[in-house]
């Protein structure tokens, strides 16, 4: 059990049981809080954070995270300037004294967008035209092109895009939204990881660091379901153990620390019971989570998913499954947008993949009337270089990137900042990934510079020491 | 209910001790043990800066760039000083004109302090222990972590409550006796037994360990036990675990493709130094100097590994410089940490915040790695990978390693010598040329007839049958559906071991080699070639030629072996594959994804076939890796005198598809080859010149025999090599230069240039002038002039004998650290650390086993865990210790349990790291090269859990499950966590599912006739006590019921019985061994038998 739920659960039993005159200290303090009061409000909240700092507009979050660094060139950031000076050299007034990857010590030549744009919805947002799928919802999203983060390579930079942080250890956003707000899920992870591998070929490796609870206690660890094999470690019986064994098994073992409660009383003991209960629904829900079969032709057909495929267009669905039964955050992982080589055809073969279930997503979650408490955010640990690697390629870029939002509280139809004329930099409402996170935190009603945990001297928070929230694209 | 009240405050608290301090609901407890400390006067280092350090110090402390209104609260002098605004921040003595009090009692928001902006509010006891303060003259103290160590005399108890044993107990029952609170009684011996059999060795006493400890009246009794574990090797693989957390060992590089280092001597040495109870400032400068150490040995070398345990990415493109200063930083982060508990990686961006250190300390710290012989880009192939090596080889391996070196050399010289003579006839060269543009060299795939598994595997053939393919060229993945010209596609079961047997009609023709085409395909998990497992392995090639389908037979032999590209490991020699050995292979491993790959098999003798002959190939896949089996392959035959090997020209052949022009080159012929052969001799480079007498001796069939020695000398030195230990090591160099780097940005080059030094606050290292060294440091780190390490020491044990340290952060004895509940027992244990003194014979300055021999023998740690009422009410968290802890054993010991428990468990001392099983896919979001995971094989499964390889970025799922850190990061506080996947993984990983079974097998072969007796004796087994009534009947009941079910699906019964390697025993019913593996696993799965108590 959580020690939320555990101080909680203390709580009610005391105000139950007994009289005021008999309350502990403990109970007192919480009666005399007058935060307390907010309780049955909107502001209750099963995690850390409760009450919450302010009424959230999103409850849950579903993380379409493009590893790799998709270009910005090629998706969401249009830049006719960089096409006039295409095979020009890049001004050095923008790249002097920049971080550089791979083209350290090459020529900077500009590289133009390899693929046209166009404007889609009321809100006349320009989109490559390689992804009119998301261009179908442009209206509900929202553009935010003036990204910018401080690390170059992929490790580090997926570590910072997802801890906040450089260094390793550190809680993943989606541990630290797990532990603060908890999760309606009462029979599956509050926090729950799906990778899926693109078809083309610039798979950057991640490291399970990316949704780790680093200084959290383990139960707020992005869980990962997989598509090969069992679809979380060790959730299937051992072979030639029926439900029924399995049930009895449990259950034995249930009996026995219950016996070992009654004589030693260490209520660690009932956590363990509890996580064993919790354990066997598991061994339920997870299964049937996965078994999309059940889902109607026209939603398969809808989001492009072949259950089973281990697809992103699956995966998608599958994250819609997620947050209908409570789970609090829903990362997908798409790799394969590292395109060093051929950025032209590998944006095309990466928009084959995403552009339609990420939009179907988004439709879907609306027609189910989720999409206003649910917040989609669309986007990789970089973008790529305005310069061309190798001819046809773009390296990793810091400087200036785009990401998607959508849903929870978010505007949809708006383009919020802006990079340079060649999309180098991040000029107009440069936003931080401390920026991003703050603004995510937000919407779920969380002050970011309140959500913290003593760690070295420190109170580490997600957001390290910096953070704005960008109000401006918030509906 | 308040019973129940008081047990969940406490178990509220037990997981909010497991972890750092998290949020408000734990300090509401806390909060009433302090106030029962804090009569009398008011002490600053107790009571003030603790209060302080969170609410104060970030705006008014020693970072002067954070500071505010230049207002220093963490200094008397600065603070009791008007300000330049003209307040007095603290007169003391008189609250009342003191501007601090008057702030913080303020009853305008806007302006109280702290502000509202740091959501940081003080309790009204706390705003009233601040005025009593000033009131009291406003006394500071230093810092105590900073205070020299003194050896403070245990304190008398006059009306012992409980024994007595040593100053330990002394200081601890003082402090219980000030609060009100008697010890608990010493644990029952069977309790006592298991906990300390836990603590020392991190297994469980064995049955006759424990009758014979129950029998022996001796009052000597338990010391003679304690005696008895630490001098086994078992203490030393417990003690070990702990430091390679804290020093971030692991066997993989940490970033980016993560992947194995050589490193794992490093982790015997810590073995070896704790199993020999190396003197603990001797065990630092080993591994912080070793290198630097006079007439350092092997063994000090390999120590010096220490400061290469940072993880280090290979990764194209990333910066040098930057990289160098993030090595950098990681080590002044884990070394501040481990020996000085302090957080001095904070001070990396900025002065620190809470305690004196300055930004220029935590450079100049840096400043003393700054001789490691490091590149920012660590190169992860080849005999140069990772940097600094130390090979480790026997004197018998040494011995043959020289004999064959000297061999091979002398085999090159003759064949060089000879080569000479005949290539002096140049003739050749336009021969090769003609035969090549004559396409005589052209490799021709071959159509299999029919093509077999061994073992199962799904052996299918596309000639002219379109298949799908998703390959590389360049970068880029290609997909397309084509005919698959004589490929082979295995699929279905995929068994560790293969073997394919193909079949092909070649026609009429004269051959003379045999090749072997590795197709790689996205499907395929290994490298893109192999099915499984981090290599493809082909052991062996056998051939043979009938006449027809039903002809005799004849055997055909191979001479020499040659791939298309030469690619480390040396112990993947190509010879390997014709040398008749099974164990021995040809392949690729831990070197990106190399496209296909091509083997020409040269014959003996040229094979002439006829339009009736039918050639049988067999590849053999019989290594030690698990399904390094080949997945996709083609089998052509050479009809050329020679025909170099070479793979299918994807990019041509795809131009050929799309329409491009068709390639005009022919194969057969390396390209460089090519190049030299075009170029006019006098025009030659030396290097071409060398690539010609190889590629002539190569196709020169009188030098064969020569060429096939060559190969077999170097095919065995191979094998020898890849035996060799090897481990990186530290290597000193000039060292770089050192700035101080603002905000850690390591493009700035313009701050100032420092020398290595310690934090100035500490001292200076008297070094006559010479630049101080990583060995300066670590005779500083354990001097006496150093307050902490001994501190931090003994505190980091503390905790692995009572749950928490006297001081629970562990990381951090400065001010934003707990205060040590018992700071006159730290002090007490890290002099006794120093220089023992209490019942000292025999033990030596900085003496690890003294000082938890000291701690085990106290009646403190010998105590009772069970709660009592008062002493929950009290004391909830048990940071008095009126009673022993109780903990959930680390993930390591979690497995080691269960191991021990069914008798899995083989005890090996050191060596290699193993890789027990785990499921398939788990490190499929690893790159570079794509790769599966192969277990261990035999008793490399069983071994205990500190020998279990540890992949940073994927560790173990079951040891993740259980809290192991990744040591990505130095850690020195596991968290213990309680988690439903936790319970999946005791339920279901199968390496506890074949646990339960052995544990079954024994109880039934062991355990006498019954199913009571046999349920008693798996409970002796794990949890040192006979069952309880209640207990015998819930498990019998289980037994009987799925005892029923399985002799109805007795199927069912063998699939569960037959999990796991060891082969399940023929002699018992499978119904009964199966339902009583459930028993057993019922057992496995207990609270009690993963807990300490």
């Amino acid at each position: 059990m959580d020690r939320r739920d555990l101080f909680t659960d203390i709580r009610r039993r005391t105000f139950l049981s007994r009289g005021v005159a008999g309350l502990g200290l403990l109970a007192l303090n919480s009666l005399l809080d007058p935060r307390l009061f907010a309780a049955a409000s909107d502001l209750q909240s099963k995690g850390a954070v409760n009450p919450l700092h302010h009424p959230a507009k999103a409850k849950r979050v579903i993380f379409l995270y493009q590893a790799g660094g998709p270009s910005h060139l090629e998706t969401f950031d249009y830049k006719p300037k960089l096409a006039e000076m295409n095979g020009k050299p890049m001004p050095e007034s923008l790249t002097k004294g920049q971080q550089i990857a791979q083209l350290q010590g090459k020529p900077l030549i500009c590289f133009g967008p390899q693929h046209k744009f166009q404007k889609f919805g009321k809100s006349q947002q320009e989109i490559c035209s390689l992804f009119p799928h998301i261009g179908s919802v442009a209206d509900d999203i929202c553009i935010v092109r003036s990204m910018w983060t401080e690390q170059i390579n992929h490790d580090p930079a997926h570590t910072i895009m997802n801890t906040g942080s450089i260094l390793p250890g550190r809680p993943s956003m989606g541990s630290w939204i797990f532990y603060g707000l908890g999760s309606e899920a009462e029979d599956l992870p509050g926090f729950v990881v799906l990778t899926s591998a693109g078809r083309g070929g610039q798979m950057q490796p991640i490291a399970a660091r990316q949704w780790s609870a680093g200084l959290l206690p383990g139960k707020f660890q992005g869980v990962k379901l997989n598509s090969v094999g069992d679809p979380v470690l060790y959730i299937e019986n051992p072979a030639g153990v029926s439900a029924e064994v399995q049930r009895d098994s449990i259950e034995a073992v249930n009996k026995l620390n219950r016996l070992e409660y009654d004589s030693v009383k260490d209520p660690e003991i009932l956590t363990r019971v509890a996580q064993y209960e919790m354990a066997f629904r598991m061994q339920t829900s997870v299964p049937s989570l996965v078994d999309m079969s059940q889902e109607p032709k026209q939603i398969l057909e809808m989001y492009g998913a072949h259950p089973g495929d281990g697809s992103f267009a699956s995966n998608c669905l599958l994250a819609r499954r997620l947050a209908e039964r409570g789970v609090r955050f829903i990362q997908l992982y798409h790799r394969d947008w590292d395109h060093h080589d051929a950025v032209k055809q590998n944006v095309a073969l990466k928009a084959e993949e995403v552009d339609r279930p990420t939009a179907a997503l988004i439709q879907d979650l609306k027609q189910r009337g989720m999409l206003d408490d649910t917040l989609v955010v669309w986007g990789g640990e970089f973008g790529r270089t305005p310069m061309s690697q190798g001819g046809d390629g773009r390296d990793h870029h810091i400087k200036g990137f785009s990401f998607l939002l959508a849903g929870g509280g978010i505007q949809g139809g708006l383009t919020y900042g802006s990079t340079d004329d060649l999309g180098y930099a991040a000029q107009e409402n440069p936003v931080s990934v401390h920026d991003f996170h703050a603004t995510m935190l937000y919407l779920l009603g969380i002050d970011h510079e309140r959500l913290t945990i003593k760690f070295q001297g420190m109170d580490a928070r997600l957001t390290g020491v910096s953070g704005r929230v960008v109000k401006e694209i918030l509906a | 209910m308040s019973h129940l009240v008081l047990v969940e405050v406490s178990g509220m608290n037990r997981i909010h001790n497991s972890k750092h301090l998290l949020h408000a609901p734990a300090l509401l407890v806390l909060g009433v043990i302090t106030a029962g400390a804090a009569s009398g006067e008011v002490s600053f280092n107790r009571d003030i800066r603790p209060i302080m350090a969170d609410t104060c110090f970030r705006c008014h402390g020693p970072d002067k760039n954070a500071r505010m209104m230049g207002l220093r609260l963490d200094i008397r002098e600065e603070a009791t000083r008007r300000t330049a605004t003209g307040v007095i921040p603290i007169v003391p003595g008189k609250p009342e004109e003191s501007a601090i009090i008057q702030r913080i009692f303020a009853k305008d928001p806007a302006r109280r302090m702290p502000p509202v902006y740091a959501h940081k509010e003080l309790t009204e006891t706390q705003k009233e222990t601040i005025r009593r303060w000033v009131a009291e003259g406003a006394k500071y103290e230093g810092h105590w972590a900073y205070q020299p160590v003194r050896r403070p005399e245990a304190p008398a108890v006059t009306q012992a409550l409980a024994p007595i044993r040593n100053p330990i107990d002394a200081f601890i029952q003082s402090r219980l006796a000030r609060e009100g609170l008697r010890p608990s009684p010493e644990a029952d011996r069977r309790t006592l037994l298991r906990r300390v059999t836990l603590d020392l060795t991190g297994l469980l006493p064995t049955p006759e360990e424990g009758s014979a400890f129950l029998k022996d009246q001796s009052p000597d009794a338990y010391e003679k036990v304690v005696d008895r574990l630490l001098a086994s090797p078992q203490y030393a693989e417990k003690q070990a675990m702990h430091w390679l957390d804290a020093v971030r060992y692991a066997d993989t590089a940490g970033f980016h493709s993560d992947l194995p280092y050589p490193i794992w001597p490093y982790r015997d040495y810590v073995l070896r130094a704790f199993a020999e109870n190396k003197p603990f400032d001797q065990f630092t400068r080993e591994q912080l100097a070793g290198d630097l150490l006079p007439n350092a040995t092997i063994e000090q070398k390999v120590a010096s590994a220490y400061n290469r345990l940072n993880r280090m990415s290979p990764e194209g493109g990333l910066q040098p410089k930057e990289y160098l200063a993030k090595y950098g930083a990681d080590r002044v982060r884990t070394t501040s940490t481990v020996w000085l508990g302090s957080t001095l990686g904070c001070a990396e961006c900025h002065d620190h915040k809470f305690d004196p250190f300055l930004s220029k300390d935590f450079y100049s710290m840096k400043a003393f790695f700054a001789d490691i012989l490091e590149t920012g880009r660590a190169p992860d192939i080849g005999p140069g990978a990772w940097g600094s090596k130390l090979d480790l080889p026997t004197p018998e391996q040494q011995r043959q390693r020289e004999q064959w070196s000297w061999q091979l050399a002398q085999a090159r010289r003759d064949l060089d010598a000879e080569a000479q003579v005949l290539a002096a006839d140049t003739n050749w060269e336009a021969e090769v040329l003609r035969r090549y543009e004559a396409g005589e060299l052209d490799w021709r795939y071959q159509r299999p007839v029919s093509a077999e598994s061994a073992h199962g595997a799904r052996l299918t053939i596309y000639n002219d049958e379109p298949v799908e393919s998703n390959y590389y060229i360049g970068g880029t993945l290609v997909s397309e559906r084509a005919p698959g010209r004589g490929l082979v596609v295995v699929s279905g079961p995929n068994p560790d071991n293969e073997t394919y047997t193909v079949s092909f009609r070649p026609g009429e023709g004269a051959w003379t080699a045999l090749g072997v085409e590795a197709v790689h395909d996205e499907s395929l998990p290994s490298h893109r070639l192999a099915r499984g497992s981090d290599r493809l392995v082909l052991t062996e090639v056998e051939a043979q030629v009938s006449e027809g389908a039903s002809g005799p037979v004849r055997k055909l032999s191979f001479v020499l072996a040659t791939p298309s590209m030469r690619i480390e490991p040396p112990e993947l020699h190509p010879m390997a594959v014709i040398d008749g050995d099974p164990r021995t292979g040809w392949g690729v491993a831990s070197n990106g994804d190399p496209g296909n790959l091509f083997l020409a098999l040269r014959f003996a003798q040229k094979l002439h076939t006829t339009a009736d002959s039918v050639v049988t190939v067999r590849l053999r896949h019989d290594s030690q890796f698990r399904r390094a089996t080949l997945g996709r392959f083609r089998l052509a035959l050479s009809a050329g005198e020679y025909s170099w090997p070479e793979p299918e020209n994807l990019r041509a052949r795809l131009k050929k598809e799309t329409g491009d022009p068709p390639p005009s080159n022919h194969g057969g012929v390396p390209a460089r080859v090519l190049t030299a052969l075009r170029t006019p001799e006098d025009k030659r480079t030396e290097e071409q010149k060398r690539t010609l007498l190889d590629y002539y001796e190569w196709l020169t069939p009188d030098l064969e025999h020569r060429l096939a020695q060559i190969g077999k000398l170097e095919a065995k030195l191979g094998q020898l090599e890849s035996q060799i230990p090897r481990v990186v090591v530290t290597e000193a160099t000039r060292p770089r230069v050192t700035r101080i780097l603002p905000r850690a940005n390591w493009m700035d080059d313009t701050h100032e240039i420092v020398e290595p030094a310690i934090p100035v606050f500490l001292g200076k290292l008297e070094t006559g002038g010479r630049r101080a060294t990583r060995l300066d440091l670590a005779n500083w780190l354990v001097s006496p002039r150093n307050p902490l390490t001994a501190r931090v020491f003994v505190n980091r044990l503390w905790r692995e004998f009572f749950g928490a340290g006297i001081s629970k952060t562990l990381d951090d004895l400065g001010s934003q650290g707990e205060w040590p509940v018992h700071p006159e027992l730290l002090d007490w244990l890290a002099s006794e650390f120093m220089q023992p003194a209490w019942q000292a014979q025999g033990a030596h300055p900085w003496d690890v086993k003294h000082i938890i021999r000291t701690i085990v023998t106290s009646h403190t740690y010998r105590q009772s865990s069970l709660p009592r009422p008062e002493v929950e009410e009290r004391d909830p968290d048990n940071r008095l210790l009126a009673r022993q802890s109780r903990f959930r054993v680390d993930a390591e010991i979690v497995h080691d349990i269960a191991l021990e428990v069914s008798g899995l468990l083989v005890e090996k001392f050191g060596g290699p790291s193993v890789r027990p099983y785990q499921p398939d896919g788990y490190l499929a979001a690893l790159n570079f090269p794509k790769r599966d995971y192969s277990a261990s094989r035999g008793e490399d499964l069983y071994r205990r859990g500190v020998y279990i390889f540890w992949q940073r970025t994927f560790l173990h799922p079951s040891l993740l499950a259980f809290d192991a850190p990744t040591r990505e990061e130095c850690t020195v506080n596991r968290v213990a966590s309680n988690t439903p996947l936790q319970a999946l993984d005791l339920l279901n990983d199968p390496i506890y599912v074949e646990a339960a079974r052995a544990l079954a097998q024994n109880m039934i072969q062991n355990g006498g006739r019954t199913t009571e007796t046999r349920i008693q004796w798996a409970f002796e087994r794990a949890l040192t006590r006979p069952p309880r009534a209640e207990e015998q009947r819930i498990l019998a009941d289980l037994y009987t019921k799925n005892l029923r079910r399985f002799q109805a699906a007795p199927m069912e019964a063998k699939k569960l019985i037959a999990t796991g390697e060891t082969p399940a025993p023929q002699r018992i019913e499978p119904a009964e061994l199966a339902a009583m593996t459930t028993v057993a696993r019922a057992i496995l799965n207990l609270h009690e038998t993963i807990t300490r108590n």
